[in-house]
C-alpha cells in the first residue's frame, strides 16, 4: 500500500498542529476559562484566610489584558536573555513558545513568569540541543540552580509533553535560495504552474514592481533606473534580512503561532518586506487553477497584516513591569508560592499526585525529621539497630 | 535416556589411548617394542578396539575365532577383521566406524523429504541413534531401532547407495571433462599465438620485399599495417563468434560440461527498503532543484570537513523547502472547527503505521 503524503499533511501529523493551534475565538475562550479558574481558586483560598483572620480582604485580580501584556513582556525577556547568551534564533523561538503555551492553561496569578521564563528557556536550550549545564547556565543568568529547576516538572506538564515547536527560520532560507535561484533564471517545476523557462523568468523578475513605501526592506532601486542580476540580487537579500527580523519580534511576540503554520507566518513576513517580490515568487508557486490559491493568499495577508500591525512600543516598559508586578504580589496563588520547596519536598517523598502512597511517604518523613533531631546532638544519631546480630 | 548420561562400560579407557607415550610402542600382548623390532606394526579390530602386533594376530588368530588376548576382555575376535589404526585416537577411530555404519543404512536425501523441517528431524533422529552407539547409551534398544529400520527400508538404502554410486561417478567425468577442456583452450591459445607470429613475419618479409622492388616507402608501410590490423580484426571476430557459440550451447543445456543440473530460476530482485512502510512524500508546491546559487549551500557543498561525513547538502535543501511549504494550505482556523465537528481525536491522527497497529490490535481482541 503506498499512501502519498502531501507537504500539507506532513504538518498535520505534528503535535503543534493537533494540540497547540486554535481559531481566534479557541484561543481567547480558552484564555478566558484559565483566568476564570485561577480567579476562582484565589477567592476560595481568600475566604478561607479572611474565616480565619476575621477581617474582609479586598484583592484586586489582574485582568486578562494585563496577564497578556505580562506575559509578552517576559517574551521579550526570554528574546533578551537568549541573546545575551549568543544562543541561536531557533532556541529563543521554542522557549517563547513554550511559555506561551504555558500560559494557555496556567495563569499568571498561579505561575507568576518572572520564575518560569529562566525553566523555559533552559528546557528549550535542550530541546534545540544547546548543550549547557544548569550551573552554568543558572551561573550566567545569574541566579540559583534550584529556581530554574523547580518549575521545570510543572512545565512539561503544561506543555503536555510535546516539545517540538514548527519554526519559520529555516523555511525562510528555502525561500531565500528558491528566489535567488529563479534570479539566475533556474526554476524548479511545479505540478500545474505555469511553466515559463529560465530566461522568462529572469526577465519577469526584472520587471518585478519597486517595493512601496510601507515595506519593510531597506532596498531601493538604483538611480539610473537600469537594473541587472546583482541588483536583483541585492533585493532578495534585503527582503530577506528584513523579514528574518519580523519573524525574531513580531512573530514571537503575538500569538501568530496558535494562528497561523509556520509556512504561512515566513510568507507573510516575507510579504511584509517586500510585497511585490512575494507576488511574484508566490505566482511561480501557486498556479491559478488551484482551488485553494484564493484562501492561501489571504491566510498570508492576514498573518501579514497581523505582523505588520505590531508595535514594540506596545511591550511594557521596566516601570509598568515592576507597577504590574507589584498588583500581582497581592493577588498571587498563595498555594504555589514556594515552588523550590515543593520542588524539594516532591524529590524526597514522591508526594507529586500520589505517587507514593501517603502511608510510606509519611513513615519516611518521620524518620528523617527524627534523624535530623538526633544530629543535633552531641554524639550524633544512634545507629541504625540490627536484628539480633549483634548478640 | 540423555546424552548427558555418562557410560559405564567403555571397551577402552583413557590409560589405554594415552598419545606419545611409551606404552604406544610396546605390544601390550608380547611386551615386544619398537626399539628391537623397528619393522613392528599395530593391527586393532573394530569389536574391541584393543590393539596388538602384527606378529600376535598372526600368532593367536591364525587357527579361526579367538578370544582377546587383553585381560578383561572376553570379545571373540576374527583374523580378517584386523586392521590397520587410521587414527592416532582410538576413540575417533571408533566413532569415525561407527559413524560410516550408520551413514550406510540412514542414507536418505533431502529430496526425499517435502519440508526442510521434516529432513531436520529426520538428521536429529539420526544423530540421536549415532550418538548412543557411540556413547554406548541404551545400546540394545537403539540396537533394535537400528537394525529394525534396516530391515524395514532394505530398498530404499540399497537404491540410494547406488546414487549415489552414480553421482560419484558423474562428478569424476565431470572433473575430467573439465580438465580436457582446459587443456584443449590452451592448445588453442598456444596455436593461435604462433599463427599470429607466423603471419607478422610474413607480412613484415612482403613489406621488405616490396620495397625492394621499389614502391612508395610510406604508402608501402601503411598497407602492411593496415593488413596486419584487418587479420588481427578477423581473428577477433572469429573468437568471439565461437565464444558466444559456446555460449548459447551452455545456456541450451547441450554442454558436455555438467549434465542433469536444476534450471536455476533467476531470483526476484530484492525491493528497496522502505522505511516509512509506503509513506511517500509528494510535493505539491516544490520541486527540489539539483543545486541552488545561494552562497550558504554552495560553502558548505565545497566544504570538505562537512562532506567527509557522508553529510549531503541536499537534505538540508529538501528540509528547508519543505519547511519553507508544510501547512502552506492548513487554515487553521476552519481546520480546527473541522476537527471538532467530525470529532476526530488525538490518537487517530497518528500516523499510519501507528494506525495499522491499532488495528490489529483490535482485530486481535
Amino acid at each position: 500500500m503506498t499512501q502519498a503524503l502531501s507537504e500539507d499533511d506532513i504538518y498535520r501529523t505534528s503535535t503543534q498542529y493537533r494540540l497547540w493551534s486554535f481559531s481566534p475565538d479557541a484561543l481567547a475562550s480558552l484564555r478566558t476559562k484559565t483566568r476564570e479558574i485561577a480567579v476562582e481558586r484565589l477567592r476560595r483560598s481568600s475566604e478561607q484566610q479572611a474565616a480565619r483572620n476575621d477581617e474582609p480582604e479586598v484583592v484586586e485580580y489582574l485582568t486578562e489584558d494585563e496577564e497578556l501584556r505580562l506575559t509578552q513582556r517576559y517574551c521579550d525577556q526570554i528574546r533578551s536573555t537568549s541573546d545575551h547568551l549568543k544562543w541561536p534564533v531557533h532556541v529563543k523561538a521554542t522557549a517563547v513558545q513554550y511559555l506561551k503555551r504555558f500560559y494557555l492553561s496556567n495563569s499568571c496569578m498561579t505561575y507568576p513568569p518572572k520564575e518560569i521564563y529562566k525553566t523555559v528557556l533552559y528546557l528549550a536550550s535542550k530541546t534545540e540541543a544547546i548543550h549547557i549545564t544548569v550551573s552554568d547556565y543558572a551561573r550566567r543568568i545569574s541566579t540559583d540552580p534550584e529556581q530554574v529547576l523547580a518549575p521545570e516538572y510543572k512545565v512539561m506538564q503544561a506543555l503536555r509533553f510535546t516539545l517540538d515547536v514548527k519554526q519559520p527560520f529555516r523555511g525562510l532560507k528555502g525561500v531565500l535560495m528558491e528566489l535567488l535561484n529563479l534570479a539566475e533564471g533556474l526554476v524548479g517545476a511545479v505540478d500545474g504552474a505555469d511553466s515559463m523557462n529560465g530566461d522568462e523568468v529572469k526577465a519577469s523578475m526584472l520587471q518585478v514592481r519597486r517595493p512601496p513605501e510601507g515595506n519593510r526592506t531597506q532596498w531601493t532601486p538604483p538611480s539610473s533606473g537600469t537594473l541587472d542580476g546583482k541588483h536583483l540580487n541585492d533585493r532578495i537579500q534585503a527582503a530577506y534580512s528584513a523579514a528574518r527580523t519580523l519573524l525574531d519580534a513580531p512573530a514571537l511576540l503575538t500569538d501568530v503561532y496558535f494562528l497561523y503554520t509556520p509556512s504561512q507566518i515566513l510568507l507573510a513576513a516575507m510579504h511584509v518586506a517586500d510585497e511585490p517580490l512575494t507576488s511574484f515568487y508566490l505566482s511561480t508557486k501557486l498556479p491559478i487553477s488551484l482551488s485553494t490559491r484564493p484562501q492561501i493568499l489571504a491566510t498570508i495577508h492576514a498573518c501579514a497584516d497581523m505582523l505588520a500591525a505590531f508595535d514594540q512600543g506596545a511591550v511594557l516598559t521596566k516601570d509598568e513591569r515592576t507597577a504590574l508586578e507589584a498588583k500581582l504580589d497581592k493577588c498571587r496563588d498563595p498555594g504555589t508560592k514556594d515552588l523550590i520547596k515543593a520542588f524539594a519536598a516532591m524529590r524526597q517523598d514522591g508526594m507529586e499526585d500520589g505517587k507514593v502512597e501517603e502511608g510510606v511517604a509519611q513513615k519516611r518523613k518521620a524518620a528523617r525529621e527524627k534523624n535530623e533531631r538526633d544530629g543535633d546532638d552531641l554524639f550524633g544519631p544512634s545507629l541504625p539497630k540490627t536484628n539480633e546480630g549483634s548478640r | 535416556m540423555s546424552r548427558l548420561a555418562q557410560h559405564k562400560t567403555s571397551p577402552i579407557t583413557k590409560r589405554e589411548v594415552r598419545i606419545g607415550d611409551a606404552q604406544d610402542e610396546v605390544c601390550p600382548v608380547c611386551k615386544s617394542s619398537r626399539y628391537l623390532t623397528p619393522s613392528l606394526r599395530f593391527l586393532i579390530n573394530p569389536e574391541c578396539y584393543h590393539k596388538m602386533c602384527e606378529s600376535c594376530v598372526d600368532r593367536i588368530f591364525s587357527h579361526g575365532p579367538a578370544q582377546c588376548p587383553i585381560p578383561g576382555c572376553r570379545k571373540t575376535l576374527r583374523k580378517a577383521r584386523f586392521r590397520a589404526q587410521r587414527f592416532e585416537d582410538l576413540q575417533v577411530e571408533r566413532e569415525v566406524d561407527i559413524r560410516r555404519r550408520v551413514a550406510a543404512v540412514f542414507n536418505r536425501r533431502e529430496e526425499e523429504f517435502e519440508t526442510l523441517h521434516d529432513y531436520n528431524n529426520y538428521l536429529n533422529e539420526v544423530e540421536d541413534i549415532t550418538f548412543n552407539l557411540i556413547n554406548q547409551i541404551d545400546i540394545e534398544e537403539t540396537n533394535r531401532r537400528f537394525e529394525e529400520y534396516e530391515k524395514m527400508h532394505e530398498q530404499e538404502i540399497l537404491e540410494n547407495a547406488s546414487l549415489e554410486e552414480r553421482e560419484k561417478v558423474a562428478f569424476r567425468d565431470a572433473k575430467k571433462a573439465e580438465r580436457d577442456l582446459a587443456k584443449e583452450r590452451r592448445d588453442l591459445a598456444r596455436k593461435e599465438e604462433e599463427e599470429e607470429k607466423k603471419e607478422a613475419e610474413e607480412n613484415k618479409r612482403d613489406v621488405l620485399n616490396r620495397l625492394a622492388a621499389g614502391q612508395d616507402a610510406e604508402k608501402v608501410t601503411k598497407q602492411g599495417q593496415q593488413v596486419t590490423l584487418k587479420k588481427r580484426m578477423d581473428r577477433q571476430a572469429a573468437a568471439e563468434r565461437q565464444r558466444l557459440l559456446h555460449l548459447s550451447d551452455a545456456r541450451n543445456g547441450s554442454s558436455s560440461l555438467i549434465r542433469g543440473l536444476k534450471a536455476k530460476v533467476k531470483a526476484e530482485p530484492e525491493a528497496p527498503i522502505d522505511p516509512f512502510g509506503g509513506l511517500k512524500v509528494e510535493t505539491k508546491y516544490f520541486s527540489v532543484q539539483d543545486d541552488y546559487v545561494w552562497a550558504g549551500v554552495q560553502e558548505t557543498k565545497a566544504d570538505v570537513l562537512m562532506g567527509a561525513g557522508g553529510y549531503d547538502v541536499r537534505e538540508f535543501t529538501t528540509r528547508a523547502l519543505c519547511d519553507a511549504f508544510s501547512g502552506l494550505g492548513v487554515f487553521i482556523g476552519e481546520d480546527s472547527a473541522e476537527r471538532e465537528r467530525i470529532g476526530v481525536d488525538e490518537k487517530a491522527v497518528g500516523t499510519i503505521t501507528a494506525e495499522r497497529g491499532v488495528k490489529r490490535m483490535e482485530a486481535a481482541s
